[in-house]
Order: C-alpha cells, then structure tokens, then sequence
C-alpha cells in the first residue's frame, strides 16, 4: 500500500514537471468562439483571447480540445486548468467552478428555424425544439416549453443543426452569435425568428475554484486588455454583426 | 500538397479533380489520417494487455488457491457482464479518482481539505492532472481489462481441452509444475485457443471506436468533425451536412481492418497447427 | 444519507432508464430473430445472387462497430427527411430514436443471429432430411419438422449469448440520437448524474449492477426455454452461463 502511494505519488511528481505550462479547454466545434481552421488547428475568438491574456500574464499556455457534454468534468479533474469555449458565467455553474472576469458581453441567445417559418412564441405548442445538452438553452427550454413541445438534447451544437436542416426540428435555441453565423454560412436557408432571450451572463473563462491565484492572473490580463482597447479589437473581428460598441474599452 | 506535383501533371488534373485533391490533403484531413495511430495504438497496446491478463486470470482460475481462483472467475464473469463501453468509461475516471484518493490521504493538510470543501479532488495537491497521452495509456488498459476477461474465457477452455496424457508424462518425465505449465500445458493450449483470440481481437479492433468517449481526438471524432455542416468561411470549405459519407469511411476501414486480422488469424492458426493433424475442432 | 439510503436512492433513480435500455433490446430482438431465419437460409442458399447478397450483409454488419453504424444510419436517415419522410409524413416515426434505435440494433443482431443459426444450420444431419423428403414432404413441411427443430436445440446457447450482448450494445444507443426530453437510458442518465456531482462510483456501478442483474435475467429465462427444448433428451445437462459474443 505504502509502495502504491509512493508510486502515484512520483507519477504526480512527474505530471507536476509538465504542470509549469497552463493547461486551457476548448470545444474547437462553435464558430466563431473556437473551431477547427483548414490547416488542423484550434482557432477563434476564445483562442485569440486566451493567447493573449497568457501572453500578458507569463504563462506558457497550450490548448487541449475537449467535448463540450465533459467540459467542466474535466476542467474539474484537472485535465486542463480554464475553460474559453464561449460559456456564459452562469448562477449554476457557479457551483462547481468559478469563472473569471467577462470578456465578452452578455450574448443573448436567439432562435433559428428554416427561413420563412414563422413562430407564436407566446403561445409556442406542439413544437419540436432543439439546443444543445447541458447548456443555459437547454435549461431555458426545459422551464419555460416543456409541457407543450418536444425538447431534444443534442450531445455538440452541429448536430442540431443539421437535424434543423433536415427537417426533424423545428426550431434550436441557442447563443445568438454563433447562430448569426450559422445563418450567414447557409445561403438563405436559415433564419433567425422571434425575440432573443437574455439568459446567462457575459462570456468568461470557467476556473477551478480553488485556483485562486491563476483567476488573479487572468483578471488582471483582462483589465489590461481591456484598457487598452485590445479585447474590442477582438471582439470587432470575430463578431462584426454584434452591434453597441464600445463594449470595455473605457469610455 | 498538389504544389509538390511536377507542372505537367498539376496541369493535367482537372480544376475539379484538383480541388478534390486539395480538400482531402487540407491541414484537417491529414490530422485525421494522422489520427489513426491513437486506434492502432490503443488496438495493439489493448490486445498486449488483454492477452497477459487473459493468460493470467485462466491460469488462477484453472489452478491457482481457492480465494485466487474465486477472483480470477469473479473478473471473468462481471466484466463480461456489463456493457464494454460502460466500463470503458468507468475504468479510467475511477481509476484516477482512487490514485486520488490515496495521494490525498498522504498529502493533504486540515486547510488545504476545507480550502475544496468537500469537492472533488478533496485538496488541489492531490490533483492528477490527465492529458491525452495518459488517457490513451489508460484506454489501452481498460480495453486490456474488458477483453482480458474474454480471453482469460478463451483461454482457460484451451487449457482444459489441452490432452491430460500430455500433461502426465511431462510430469512423468520429472517436471516440475512450473515446468509442465510453461513448457508443455501453455504451449499446447494455442493450438485450441486460436480460434477465440481471434474472436476476441476482432471484438477489441471493433471497441476501439470508443476512444474518442476517453477525449482522444482519435480517428472517429476527426471524422465527425469533418463531416459535420460547416458554416464559417474561416473554418474551411462551407458545406452542408456530411457525415453518413464519413461514417461510410469509417465503416469501410473497420470492415478492412476485421478482413485484414481474419486473414492474419488464418495464417497463424495454419501455422500452428503444423504436425498436429488431429486437431481439428476448434475450441470455444 | 446513510451510504445505504444513498445506493437504494440512486437505484430507483436508474430503475425508468433502465426500461429504455430494456425496451430496446425486446423491441429488436424478435424482429432481428425472424429477419435473421430468412437471412441464415439465404447464406445457405445454392442461388448465387441471394447467397452472395446474404453473406455481404453478414459481413458488413458484423465486420465494423455498432457505434459507428449507429452514427452513419442516423445520419443516413436524416439525409432522406426532407425528400422522403416528410412527403409520406412517416419523419415523427422515423427519426424517433425509440423506432430508429431498435431499427438499427435489429439491423445488428440479423447479421450476428444469422451467423450463428447458418452455423447450425450445416449441422442437420442429411440422412433426416433425405429421409423426410423420402416420405413425401414437402419443403416447408421438412423445415418445420426437421431442420428446424434440430437448428434452434443447436443455436439457442449462442442465440442467448447474442441476446445479452445486444442488450448490453443498447448502452451506445444515446451516444448517437437525440434525447427527447428525459427519455434517458441508463448510460445518458449516469452520465449526466455524473456531470453534476463528479461521483464516478455510484452512478457508473449501480448502471452496472443493472446490466448484470438483467443480464443474469436472460441467462436464466433463455435457460429455462432450453431446458424444455431439450426435454425430450434424457440427461441433457442445463445450459451453462457463459458470457461469450461469437464472431465466427
């Protein structure tokens, strides 16, 4: 037993060696906030973002692609140190993680259906929607649809996409800005419908909540790169549809 | 890629066939053809360890004392009772929860526990931080485990069809135990126990599409991901859903893959059986 | 919560996911079993074309995993929504994954089944059935009298293994289709416990013990109908409990 401990114990030791570099999760599946480029690497706003804040902080940083449904388990077993996958700071996933400063502001979510349907969102019954599982959508859909539509759960955002396209759905609610960018990407097929939903907060990085001295190091690269204009610039390139700018740069 | 052609021949493709060709030798593509090394990998490495630990639980279950005997058959039947993808999934989280477990009991202090207050890791020193080489490692070992059972199966049913007069002479001759194991019961028992390691391998090769439930970017996720609608100009080629002609790939790998092992099987099997011409019934 | 009140909490919650994992194995089972009679006789057809066409699908189904054919026939399915299930108005039924999930586990275990009663199809003795068509019979009288009874006595101990391994592959099933709302099968539900809470040994092992319990279940019911199969064959020994999937 005591061999077995010291032997776990070395091979955290060794772990610990590579532990000098931060660890940072991504989805590498949510247009524009991370994906997959042409050439076989991660990109995106979150990437940008979190390439930045590493920079400024002095962290050697690498990313590490993950499913979203396992993305706070694992945050939690320590296979990466943050999470930048476009997660809304949220009252429930406060209980398990801590998140850091915003960097992107609130983003509501929106519903898209084929172009040209129209919805009675008031009244909304006998409707297939769609979102993605463990989501704030998912949660939204479930307390305020549920007795009168079908909800399904779709395990990553593109699958309810594409059962959208083909028509097994009939509306998803979901982040608007990568919904924004689904709906320019489909050639007129797709169009957002009815009235966003503001639910969740702003974007942030997820953070174990022991880990308070890596959250001081992000914070403070947050603030800087948000005096200086740098996080605006960002958000500017990857979203030019959102409107309301300045969103921190001080005014 | 199609920049290493020679001219005369890049000019020689058609705008289309040349397109083609770009698209499935862009960055992406080849990281998924580059990703079957984590199956392989895990198929060979899973199959190392299914087979030893195969030999090892038939060996206690047909001759070990009697509380090695009941845990050798205890492994045997419950894994082999539970799904395999269920155990799959099971296997490495427990495994890194107990590792732990037993790191915080020595490391952990009074402030550090009420620092996580009762969450898991129960304090930040005992973290054992898992990246993806560490999960292939485990995956292997999980397979190993779940197919072990099957081939402990396998092979404890060979090592019984093995010939008892065999075994009495080699004692006959002065053997030891050890000896008539290792040199006559062991090197017998192939000859019955090809038949269903071929099974069991072919069963383990087909397992191996689990690997991308463990976060291993293996060759099934590369695919799903390829294959899915793509939206954003900066992700790549826009294009609509594709994804059943990418699984259709992926089916028609696994089916060359399991084509490939039967003949191999095959091979050894005749290979083994060399001299033996009455061996003909194969034992399962 | 005692540990005691915190196992027995967790398997009444895990007891209606379980029914989703039985449901599907009861739905496609009996359709795999019938469609497999056809196909094992078709494997063993002298017609070129059927013989072929059978031995292909065997192949194909058995061949690759049932994850991945999960994934491609979904999709599949998807793709022909708009063109063809929408205009017949079968899509609600189609694309359900309560049809859709059996429909494709059946697809599975006809190829499996069917290799395993061809296998005891090549064991009916000649002499019998000789015997039989020198009394008059004609071809569905000597199947049903003679071939048959002889087949199903030969496969029913790796048909049963057959019916606990596709009852445990009903695990990949919501790795694949959509949740509808909390229609969740023991793995889905596990997971997502699990997502919250981070306890890996309750969720996961209790889903276990549920597909061991119902597993045994099989072994013993499917034991029970061998042993009246066999009946009429004095000192016949009980099926042995065996966990094996046949490949070949």
């Amino acid at each position: 037993m005591r061999m077995f401990v010291l032997a776990a114990a070395a091979v955290l030791a060794l772990t610990g060696v590579a532990a000098a570099q931060t660890r940072l999760g991504s989805e590498g599946a949510y247009p524009p906030y991370n994906f997959i480029d042409e050439a076989g690497n991660l990109a995106g706003f979150d990437i940008d973002v979190g390439n930045e804040i590493c920079e400024r902080a002095g962290l050697e940083c690498v990313w590490v692609v993950n499913e979203w449904d396992t993305i706070i388990p694992n945050l939690l077993a320590g296979n990466y140190d943050a999470i930048l996958a476009g997660m809304s700071d949220t009252e429930e996933r406060r209980k398990t993680i801590t998140f850091s400063q915003t960097y992107f502001p609130p983003d509501p979510s929106a519903y898209v259906a084929l172009a040209g349907k129209t919805f009675d969102f008031a009244n909304l019954s006998g409707q297939r929607i769609g979102a993605q599982g463990a989501t704030i959508q998912a949660a939204h859909l479930e307390a305020t649809y549920k007795d009168t539509n079908t909800l399904l759960t779709y395990e990553t955002p593109d699958q309810a996409l594409a059962d959208l396209n083909a028509g097994n759905i009939d509306l998803i609610l979901a982040d608007k800005s990568y919904l924004q960018e689904a709906v320019a990407g489909s050639s007129g097929t797709l169009a957002l419908t009815g009235d966003e939903v503001e639910i969740g907060g702003g974007v942030a990085a997820g953070l174990r909540q022991a880990d308070t001295e890596l959250q001081a190091k992000f914070d403070a690269a947050l603030t800087a790169m948000k005096a200086d204009g740098a996080l605006d610039a960002m958000i500017s390139a990857y979203f030019p549809e959102r409107e309301g700018g300045p969103f921190f740069l001080p005014e | 890629m199609l920049d290493l052609l020679p001219p005369w021949l890049r000019d020689g493709i058609g705008d289309d066939v040349a397109f083609w060709i770009g698209y499935l030798t862009n960055g992406k593509h080849l990281a998924w053809y580059a990703s079957l090394q984590f199956t392989l990998f895990a198929a060979v490495f899973g199959g190392l360890i299914a087979l030893l630990l195969g030999l090892g639980a038939a060996a206690l279950r047909n001759s070990g004392p009697l509380p090695l005997r009941l845990l050798a058959t205890g492994y045997i039947n419950i894994v082999r009772g539970v799904p395999d993808v269920l155990f799959f999934i099971f296997f490495p989280l427990a495994f890194e929860q107990g590792i732990e477990w037993l790191v915080s009991t020595q490391v952990c202090t009074r402030e550090t526990l009420a620092l996580n207050a009762g969450q898991w890791p129960p304090c930040d020193a005992a973290n054992w931080r898992l990246t993806s080489p560490e999960y292939l490692v485990l995956a292997c070992v999980s397979l190993g485990i779940v197919y072990g059972a099957f081939a402990a199966n396998v092979v404890s049913g060979a090592l019984r069809s093995v010939p008892l007069g065999q075994l009495e002479a080699a004692r006959a001759y002065g053997m030891s135990r050890a000896q008539v194991l290792w040199r006559v019961h062991i090197r017998q028992m192939w000859v019955y126990a090809l038949p269903g390691l071929s099974n069991v391998w072919l069963l383990l090769i087909k397992a191996t599409s689990l690997l991308s439930l463990l976060q291993i970017l293996d060759f099934v996720s590369w695919a799903q991901r390829l294959g899915a609608a793509n939206f954003s100009r900066s992700a790549g080629l826009v294009h609509p859903d594709w994804r059943w002609q990418y699984y259709l790939v992926l089916l028609l790998f696994y089916i060359l893959l399991t084509w490939l092992s039967e003949k191999a099987f095959a091979a050894i099997s005749r290979r083994v059986r060399r001299g033996m011409p009455l061996v003909g019934q194969e034992a399962m | 919560m005692s540990f005691l009140e915190t196992l027995l909490a967790e398997i009444e919650i895990l007891a209606v996911p379980a029914l989703y994992n039985i449901y599907f194995a009861a739905a496609a089972i009996p359709v795999g079993f019938v469609f497999a009679i056809f196909l094992a006789l078709g494997k063993g057809s002298p017609n070129w074309l059927i013989n072929r066409l059978s031995r292909g699908y065997i192949y194909f189904f058995r061949g690759s995993p049932f994850f991945i054919q999960l994934f491609a026939f979904y999709a599949l399915m998807l793709s022909f929504n708009l063109s063809t299930w929408k205009p017949l108005g079968i899509d609600w039924l189609v694309l359900h994954p309560l049809f859709l999930g059996p429909a494709i586990l059946a697809l599975n275990t006809t190829a499996y089944t069917a290799e395993i009663l061809h296998g005891a199809l090549t064991t009916v003795p000649r002499g019998e059935v000789e015997a039989a068509r020198a009394y008059g019979m004609s071809w569905g009288q000597r199947f049903r009298r003679i071939v048959w009874p002889h087949l199903i006595r030969i496969a029913w101990p790796a048909y049963t293994n057959e019916v606990v391994f596709l009852f445990h592959a009903t695990a990949l099933v919501y790795f694949t289709l959509p949740v509808i709302g909390t229609q969740q099968d023991l793995m889905n539900k596990a997971g997502q416990m699990f997502q919250r809470d981070y306890n890996v040994f309750l969720h996961y092992s209790v889903a276990a013990l549920y597909f061991l319990v119902i597993s045994l279940a099989i072994f013993w019911v499917f034991g029970l109908i061998y042993a009246r199969l066999m009946r009429h064959m004095p000192g016949a020994r009980p099926m042995q409990f065996s966990f094996k999937r046949l490949f070949r």
